[in-house]
């Protein structure tokens, strides 16, 4: 990973002045020698939203975050490289996981040509469609099983019974994909309330993506709905997998192992660090995350801090004989509780307008 | 409902398991309490606080430490007489004496005033800054108040301590009187009680003849919307930021700039900068020996300084995630300086307009201006504070800040010291309410 990560940070302190700037402050010289990749300078990836950061001009395409977390979406500019890098990554890290060959899947999701401009929920679901696009290359056939009805996902329970009733008896290896707040909200509660079981092939996985944070609410966590799924879909555990990714670093997955453990895939590495030294912290005590790949070629995304707290759990291989760093995510960093009189006002009290 | 009691006049009970009280029972203790305390004179009142100051600057008290911690050692200036008086001869029409007896406060009018205590302050303390909290119970002493204090959550302890220590203070009056601390803390209940808890709020602010809150928006808010007995008097500190304005007279050279820096630096340094009267942004006027680029490293310097003797003490990871973007949002578009850690952060560009968004943690936006009065604009009554480097224009430019809404223009280096009036009012003046006799 090291000689990547430095051939990368080279390539964008030549081709981005801002980030080439960001290098020179922080005392980074990618023609230096680099001993570790604790030492390459990292940014959060909330400079993404504030800056148009680039290091090339054949930008294909133009990715924007899901902005949950803010009103300003991160906003990712791709070029044919990037974006090569990024399929073929996901296929791989994906094939680990699910098997090289393409197999059927059942999105619960409304189909794209529920996309319609004059649905005040177009460009929600025109996102997730986007959002889920790269799995789908694993798909040798797509069965959507929800519609789109007035903005909200509706499933249609009938056809994915009918779907996964034929799949189970052809026994088939097929993989079932969603959102994990559309799951859960939209699917999983309500078949498991009305105690509905829908059954699936042994062999087939349940995906999820996207994270927890519209879930907030629902004081569901990851083990509640393992076994909400497992009761619904009649699936063991280690055939549930929960996914992380981010866009600033779209391609990397990081899905569950059989453990549930998430682990960096060759691509990656993550590091914990403490909040107020930014060192990193010893194995298992939580910390900011950030990660470092060498796959952004139109973007300095190489080495990027998150706004969300982890863990590292391991550094061993799993009895499966699953590699790289095993991480946890904690949960989004937490704001301050004691600003009393010197809180912040409503934003329209600051006209920010620097650097 | 459930109401940890703290302190009472059994003293401090912070340290074991709080018993949960009845609110009733310790506001009868309280009103108790006040009677005694309203037979005493203000000037002895004055002369205890002054041995409780004396005492607490011993760097051999017990409690020196927890003091030097919590940046308290204000209090043992704030504390001392000459302050005290000044304070409620300020509030008070300037005759403190109107607290003990009916006074003539006008050669033209023949009638005599008294400032009577309006009966029980209840005060909602924050976190931030802990000196706050104490002022307010100490103006609440002075002018022979009843007082329940609800600390925080992340200070609960605290409050108590001190408390315990003014109780075992003793001194003797002017007049030959010998009086205990107890005198004072008797009058004072601390409890704690969770910030869900609606009933508990509900019964201290109908308990109340006096609602005191310090506090975020939403936490002011809350308590504003609390029912209360008619008359009820409000004093809110809410929500409110600040910044510094250097001119360009003041930057005649190095050193003298380099002065000026380290002021606004333990401005900014104070209380970790979570006070309302932390500066955030440093408005430089361009046109000096030094100029705003280099003012802002001899500021950076400065921070680094205090940084080594006086370390950040806590930073939200949220915080930490802004900062560091700021941080390279400044590196790749102007110019940032900061520590290793989370310590402190200077940002500079030649393009910053307008208050930065406040990061707190020690973060400072330097912006430069063409002139110091182009930042009135900025201001509004959400500005508590706004730090003065200036010369011959420091009396136009504060008369053109605070009709903006700016409440004090106090010289920098002098931001983070509390003062009145604060937040546009005299707190002493609020406590009491005036009657008249012929």
């Amino acid at each position: 990973m090291l000689p990547a990560v430095r051939e990368a940070m080279a390539h964008h302190y030549s081709h981005c002045e801002l980030f080439r700037r960001f290098c020179e402050a922080r005392g980074f010289n990618p023609a230096k020698p680099l001993d570790s990749l604790l030492d390459v300078p990292y940014f959060p990836v909330t400079v993404f939203k504030r800056l148009d950061l680039r290091s090339t001009d054949d930008i294909i395409r133009v990715l924007n975050s899901s902005a949950t977390s803010s009103q300003t979406p991160s906003r990712i500019a791709l070029d044919n490289i990037t974006r090569n890098r990024q399929m073929r990554v996901l296929a791989a890290i994906l094939g680990d996981v699910i098997g090289a060959s393409r197999r059927p899947f059942i999105v619960l999701d409304a189909p794209p040509s529920d996309v319609r401009q004059d649905n005040g929920n177009a460009l929600a679901l025109s996102a997730r469609i986007a959002g889920m696009r790269g799995y789908l290359l694993a798909a040798s056939e797509i069965h959507y099983v929800l519609s789109d009805v007035a903005g909200r996902p509706v499933p249609d329970i009938d056809k994915l019974r009918n779907v996964a009733a034929q799949f189970v008896a052809d026994n088939a290896a097929i993989c079932v994909l969603a959102y994990t707040y559309i799951l859960y909200k939209y699917v999983v509660r309500p078949l498991y309330d009305a105690g509905i079981q829908i059954e699936l092939p042994p062999s087939a996985f349940v995906l999820h993506f996207g994270g927890w944070k519209r879930l907030q609410d629902e004081a569901v966590d990851k083990a509640t709905l393992n076994r909400m799924i497992g009761e619904v879909f009649k699936i063991p555990r280690n055939r549930i997998r929960d996914i992380f990714g981010f866009t600033e670093q779209l391609g990397i997955i990081y899905p569950d192992d059989e453990n549930g453990v998430k682990r960096t895939p060759v691509y990656s590495e993550v590091i914990v660090r403490d909040p107020m030294t930014l060192l990193p912290v010893s194995d298992g005590q939580p910390g900011l995350l950030q990660f470092l790949t060498p796959l952004p070629h139109s973007y300095p995304g190489v080495s990027v801090l998150l706004d969300d707290m982890g863990r590292i759990i391991t550094r061993e291989p799993s009895e499966e004989g699953r590699y790289g760093t095993g991480f946890e995510i904690i949960g989004r960093a937490v704001g301050a509780e004691i600003r009393g009189c010197g809180d912040t006002l409503p934003t329209r009290v600051y006209e920010v307008t620097g650097p | 409902m459930q109401v940890q009691v703290l302190f009472d006049q059994s003293g401090n009970r912070a340290e074991s398991d709080s018993p949960t009280g009845s609110l009733g029972e310790s506001i009868q203790r309280l009103r108790a309490a006040q009677d005694e305390l309203r037979r005493l004179s203000v000037d002895d009142l004055i002369s205890l606080f002054d041995e409780i100051a004396r005492a607490w600057s011993s760097p051999r008290h017990s409690l020196a430490a927890t003091l030097r911690e919590n940046e308290l050692g204000f209090l043992t200036l704030w504390m001392r007489e000459r302050n005290l008086r000044r304070i409620c001869d300020l509030a008070l029409h300037g005759s403190r004496h109107c607290l003990d007896e009916f006074c003539s406060l006008s050669p033209v009018d023949a009638r005599v005033f008294k400032a009577q205590p309006r009966g029980l302050i209840v005060h909602w303390v924050a976190g931030n800054v802990p000196v706050l909290g104490i002022i307010s119970v100490v103006q609440g002493l002075l002018t022979k108040n009843a007082n329940l204090v609800k600390v925080p959550a992340s200070d609960r302890g605290l409050l108590p301590a001190l408390l315990n220590s003014m109780r075992g203070v003793s001194c003797v009056t002017a007049s030959g009187m010998r009086l205990d601390g107890a005198t004072l803390t008797n009058a004072v209940c601390a409890v704690y009680a969770d910030r869900q808890d609606r009933e508990a709020a509900r019964q201290m602010s109908l308990a109340a003849d006096v609602r005191l809150a310090w506090g975020g928006r939403d936490a002011v808010e809350a308590i504003m919307s609390l029912p209360r007995k008619f008359g009820t008097e409000d004093i809110i500190h809410g929500p409110k930021l600040s910044f510094a304005v250097v001119g360009a007279e003041k930057l005649a050279g190095e050193e003298q700039a380099r002065a000026i820096a380290r002021s606004i630096a333990r401005d900014a340094s104070a209380f970790d900068q979570r006070g309302c009267n932390s500066p955030h942004t440093v408005f430089v006027e361009a046109g000096g020996v030094t100029c705003p680029q280099d003012f802002a490293k001899l500021l950076a310097r400065e921070m680094d300084t205090i940084h080594r003797r006086q370390p950040l003490r806590v930073i939200a990871p949220s915080e930490t995630v802004e900062i560091l973007a700021q941080r390279a949002e400044y590196a790749m578009q102007g110019t940032a300086w900061h520590s290793e850690g989370m310590g402190w952060s200077v940002l500079f560009s030649e393009n910053g307009r307008g208050l930065g968004g406040p990061c707190y943690a020690r973060t400072l936006f330097v912006r430069p201006v063409s002139d110091v009065f182009d930042t009135v604009p900025f201001c509004s009554g959400a500005t508590q504070t706004v730090g003065l480097a200036l010369g011959d224009r420091r009396l136009a430019l504060a008369n053109a800040l605070t009709a903006r809404g700016v409440e004090r223009c106090p010289e920098v280096g002098s931001m983070s010291l509390y003062d009145a009036p604060w937040d546009g009012l005299f707190p002493i003046g609020r406590m009491v309410r005036w009657v008249s006799a012929s």
